[in-house]
């Protein structure tokens, strides 16, 4: 393994990954995934609401890969800075952890 | 499959964070040792496609979709399940902490059933059929198919433990929406993606004998 050679595996892959970045707001379906399905299948209808008010413990910059008022646009922005900040901080755990 | 938190109370949430600890610290050690200078663009590539890729939800019928999770194609380009608990576990920080994509406090259930479960499960699987001579797009595909499949009914009991789910119509409809995300979103891309690398850098696959009978 050459590190020039996987330099370019790194450039490879951020382009990819921005590909998707880019195209997942327009062609990802906003169906329910498979749990939020499960749910509303098997759970009931008032306890699906109470768990909806509860909500997250945290309140999140970016809920939803979404930026409020700024609609697809905001998406891609959001998708593209998480994929730009898990490759940051994949990248420099590795460099700080390498024996 | 990512659990908000008001799908697990409080008190399991911790468990299953306590559980997740030591697997995350046994791949922390696992970079410790493996990780060098030019692994690590490998890592920080796989960790930024998965990321990019669980945002890209496809449709399955049902009024469902589903996504892919990465742990087995990260461990098999690795050659070590730890690996795929360890990048899971930095997508799921950033997805938690960021995006509201799956809680905090069942973080660590979320770890344990998509680093943990799916990339075990998926690696081994992947291991044992290419010992018995399948080909490495079939064991790949089979593997990441049935590590998917295998955590999501993990996840169904955890809700019924959680008092969510009642526990067979839970298994019912995890496992069945789970059987169809793992064909496309997960066993499909893994195989793709598996032989193309294999194809193109056979020499990124830790384990070198998966490249053999690849034709480049």
């Amino acid at each position: 393994m050459s590190s020039r050679s996987n330099m370019k595996f790194l450039y490879a892959g951020l382009v990819i990954a921005l590909i998707i970045a880019v195209l997942a707001p327009f062609i990802a379906s906003s169906d329910p995934d498979g749990l939020e399905s499960a749910a509303e299948g098997v759970v009931s209808e008032e306890k699906l609401a109470e768990m909806e008010e509860a909500g997250s413990v945290f309140s999140s910059p970016m809920p939803d890969y979404a930026i409020e008022g700024m609609g697809k646009s905001g998406e891609v922005a959001a998708i593209v800075v998480g994929t730009l900040l898990v490759l940051g901080i994949s990248y420099g755990l590795g460099k700080v952890i390498k024996k | 499959m990512h659990i908000p938190d008001s799908f697990i109370p409080l008190s399991q949430a911790i468990i299953y964070w306590i559980i997740a600890l030591p697997f995350i610290f046994m791949a922390l050690r696992w970079a410790g040792k493996e990780m060098d200078d030019t692994k690590v663009p490998i890592l920080a590539a796989l960790a930024a496609g998965i990321f990019a890729i669980q945002a890209l939800n496809i449709p399955i019928s049902m009024g469902t979709s589903g996504h892919m999770v990465g742990a087995t194609l990260v461990a098999i380009i690795f050659a070590s399940p730890w690996a795929g608990v360890l990048v899971l576990t930095l997508v799921l920080l950033v997805q938690g902490f960021v995006f509201a994509d799956g809680g905090i406090t069942t973080m660590g259930a979320n770890i344990l059933n998509m680093g943990v479960v799916s990339g075990f499960v998926g690696y081994y699987t992947f291991s044992a059929l290419m010992k018995h001579k399948l080909s490495l797009q079939i064991s790949s595909f089979v593997g990441a198919w049935l590590g998917l499949l295998v955590s999501a009914l993990v996840c169904a009991v955890q809700m019924y433990l959680a008092g969510t789910f009642p526990l067979v119509p839970g298994l019912v409809a995890m496992g069945t929406y789970h059987f169809i995300i793992g064909l496309i979103g997960e066993g499909l891309i893994t195989a793709i993606a598996i032989t193309a690398i294999a194809s193109s850098r056979p020499d990124l696959l830790e384990n070198r004998s998966l490249a053999r009978g690849v034709k480049t």
